[in-house]
């Protein structure tokens, strides 16, 4: 599958509502009524941008809220990557609407296959974040050598394996989908999976992370008495 | 329009376009579905592709057998291998925590043990090599981290972190207990304490007893249904003993819970008397249910969404004819057409057609073993697995004490015997919670 395609399908799963929760039954809830509790420090690692301009993942893990899925151009797996560049995708076009989202929130797409996925390549990926209004910021983002991606994978525990048959119709690699909420003090405060990627709870939680800023998060359990 | 209006606006437009991508989805989904895998397993845990190769057993060490210790045992499940049906490792951990069930993480790479008892947790690195499974790491202030939760029950893989559901607490050591979240990384995360009569904004609260067993989530529904059992003060209890306390009795699980899972909060409390364990959801798109069964009263209990989108529960069989049999673990089919109850009083499974839910019709039963506990079931329903053991201090004794492993074939008419493992003649302990294990984890 070519580049083009690919995006023409990504284009196609963006204004699905899920593909794998498309089938979501339930009322999302009222950003604020609820809290997210942190999971973990955000990692950290080299990256280079789609202009091939280095820098360290942590620049834009703080600051806003960010959404960062794990990604590679090939896949191919309608469960996977292109359902979650689709749900970010979504999520950027929303931002166009709201002045608070789009200064508040950041996308990133950072692949997991630093041999194919070279700046360009992410930077052709790229052309899914064009927008003529004001958007929420979407970086694409690769590194240079699978050194320099193994720490920032096992910082955030994503899993990544090389499949049996390296021409499987789903792709080369097989991952577990993972999305990350990140808060904009650099902690993970939510973590979605192909189950859970409904882009109305995503935005849920963005916006609920928006209301509590200038306050801290506490995982200090409550005690029986 | 606001916002989350918007992000559905074009739903309408590419209804024909969006219809065929789906229809392709569901195809591309159904040709890579894995049928190997255990059909309880979290929705949200990679899949074993192809037939599980290894059946990890959660076993309970018993004073003067063998070393005495809790440990998890692995037996060989590959059809045609020359050590199939066979114990081919084994790897204790320290002590007897009252081994009891478990569950792996989402990216299968870890499967977590937990002890009533002592509230360890022991971590398991299953991924590195899955036929010699490591122990990674021991989790051994879960009552302190959680705020006064004791008797983690099991693991219960949710996207990049692990929903434990504790039975006891700190305080008293009663039912009063708590859902507890760790990341994959084993780090605490959040406590949530089952709802009480005093707890605002959840329906039927005045029947709440803040009791809890298993959590399992619908996630097309956003559902979250727990379940009630009794505190570490019954739980480590001579069984004997316990049933002629009649105060003893009265401390036991009466309710489930239907919870908002994204948010954690509890919603709507059900009367569920007499201990209502296991809970299966069903598999089916439109299969808006949910089985348990009642340990006291021998009942099987549907959760289910009514007609007006309203949950409700509802007792749609009695197990075993009047006077109880005490059902305890419970497994439903992958197709949702089967049920499979496990009786610890006499040793029976019972097997009920559950086509219409509503209405379970019992087909089969066939004595196992002279007491029985756990059931794994393959995702195409042709093999399950059965284990005996309940608590270390419920069992049975004396000849009724088996201890054993016992896989048998099935093929949607009668189970037929493949292989059996004494565990008390292998001098391993009581065999408890099965998981399923390979070397090919898929989608």
């Amino acid at each position: 599958m070519n580049l083009r395609h690919f995006i023409t399908m990504l284009a196609l799963v963006g204004v699905l509502p899920s593909v794998a929760g498309g089938d979501a039954d339930y009322v999302p809830p009222v950003p604020g009524t609820y809290n997210l509790p942190v999971i973990k420090p955000a990692g950290d690692g080299e990256v280079i941008d789609s202009q091939n301009h280095s820098l360290h993942l942590r620049e834009l893990t703080h600051g806003r809220v960010t959404v960062m899925s794990f990604i590679y151009t090939r896949c191919a797996a309608t469960k996977a990557c292109p359902f979650a560049t689709g749900v970010l995708r979504q999520l950027h076009q929303e931002s166009q609407n709201d002045p608070a989202l789009s200064k508040g929130m950041r996308l990133i797409s950072i692949s997991f296959d630093p041999a194919m996925d070279t700046p360009q390549r992410m930077a052709d990926y790229s052309t899914l974040a064009r927008s003529e209004r004001p958007a929420a910021e979407w970086k694409f983002l690769t590194t240079r050598s699978q050194a320099q991606l193994q720490p920032i994978l096992e910082s955030y525990g994503q899993a990544v394996n090389k499949r049996a048959n390296p021409n499987d119709p789903q792709g080369p690699l097989y991952h577990i989908l993972r999305v990350f909420l990140i808060d904009a003090n650099g902690n993970v405060r939510n973590i979605y999976s192909s189950d859970t990627l409904d882009p109305r709870l995503v935005l849920a939680d963005v916006k609920t992370l928006l209301k509590e800023r200038g306050g801290s998060a506490s995982n200090v359990p409550a005690v029986l008495r | 329009m606001n916002n989350q209006t918007s992000l559905y606006a074009g739903r309408a437009r590419v209804c024909h376009f969006a219809s065929a991508a789906l229809a392709l989805t569901s195809l591309l989904l159904i040709s890579h579905s894995a049928k190997g895998d255990e059909t309880c397993s979290s929705p949200y845990m990679a899949r074993i592709e192809g037939q599980e190769e290894f059946v990890y057993v959660w076993t309970l060490g018993v004073e003067g057998l063998g070393d005495g210790a809790d440990k998890l045992v692995v037996v060989d499940a590959k059809p045609g291998s020359p050590m199939y049906g066979k114990v081919i490792y084994s790897k204790s951990v320290e002590g007897r925590n009252e081994a009891h069930h478990g569950g792996f993480t989402d990216d299968r790479r870890q499967l977590w043990l937990a002890g009533l008892e002592t509230s360890k947790i022991f971590i398991f690195d299953v991924h590195s090599n899955p036929a010699k499974p490591a122990l990674i790491k021991t989790i051994d202030n879960f009552e302190k981290v959680t705020g006064g939760a004791v008797g983690p029950h099991g693991a219960y893989a949710l996207p990049g972190r692990v929903l434990i559901p504790a039975l006891s607490n700190a305080k008293d050591k009663g039912g009063r207990t708590a859902l507890v979240e760790f990341s994959n990384e084993g780090n605490y995360i959040a406590t949530h304490w089952l709802p009480t009569k005093d707890t605002a904004g959840v329906a039927g609260a005045e029947f709440a007893d803040g009791y809890g067993y298993d959590a399992r989530v619908l996630p097309r529904k956003n559902a979250l249904l727990t379940s009630s059992f009794t505190g570490w003060n019954n739980y480590t209890r001579n069984f004997g003993d316990l049933v002629k306390d009649p105060q003893a009795m009265k401390q036991f699980g009466a309710t489930m819970v239907m919870w908002d899972f994204h948010t954690r909060q509890p919603k709507k409390v059900f009367q569920v008397p007499g201990a209502p364990l296991e809970i299966r959801w069903a598999w089916g798109e439109k299969h808006n249910y949910a089985f348990t069964a009642t340990a006291l009263t021998s009942k099987l209990w549907l959760c289910y969404e009514d007609e007006n989108g309203q949950w409700q529960a509802k007792e749609v069989a009695t197990i075993g004819g009047q006077g109880g049999v005490l059902p305890v673990d419970i497994s439903l089919s992958a197709d949702d057409r089967t049920v499979f109850v496990d009786c610890f009083g006499d040793g029976k499974v019972r097997v009920f057609d559950v086509s219409n839910p509503q209405q379970p019709k019992q087909i089969h039963e066939k004595q196992i073993g002279k007491q029985l506990n756990m059931v794994s079931q393959s995702w195409d329903g042709k093999r399950l697995y059965f284990t005996s053991s309940l608590l270390a201090r419920w069992d049975k004794t004396g000849d009724d004490n088996e201890q054993f492993l016992r896989a048998y074939s099935w093929d949607g008419k009668e189970l037929k015997s493949k292989f059996d493992l004494d565990f008390t003649a292998l001098k391993l302990g009581r065999p408890h919670h099965m998981l399923f294990g390979a070397t090919n984890i898929g989608s």
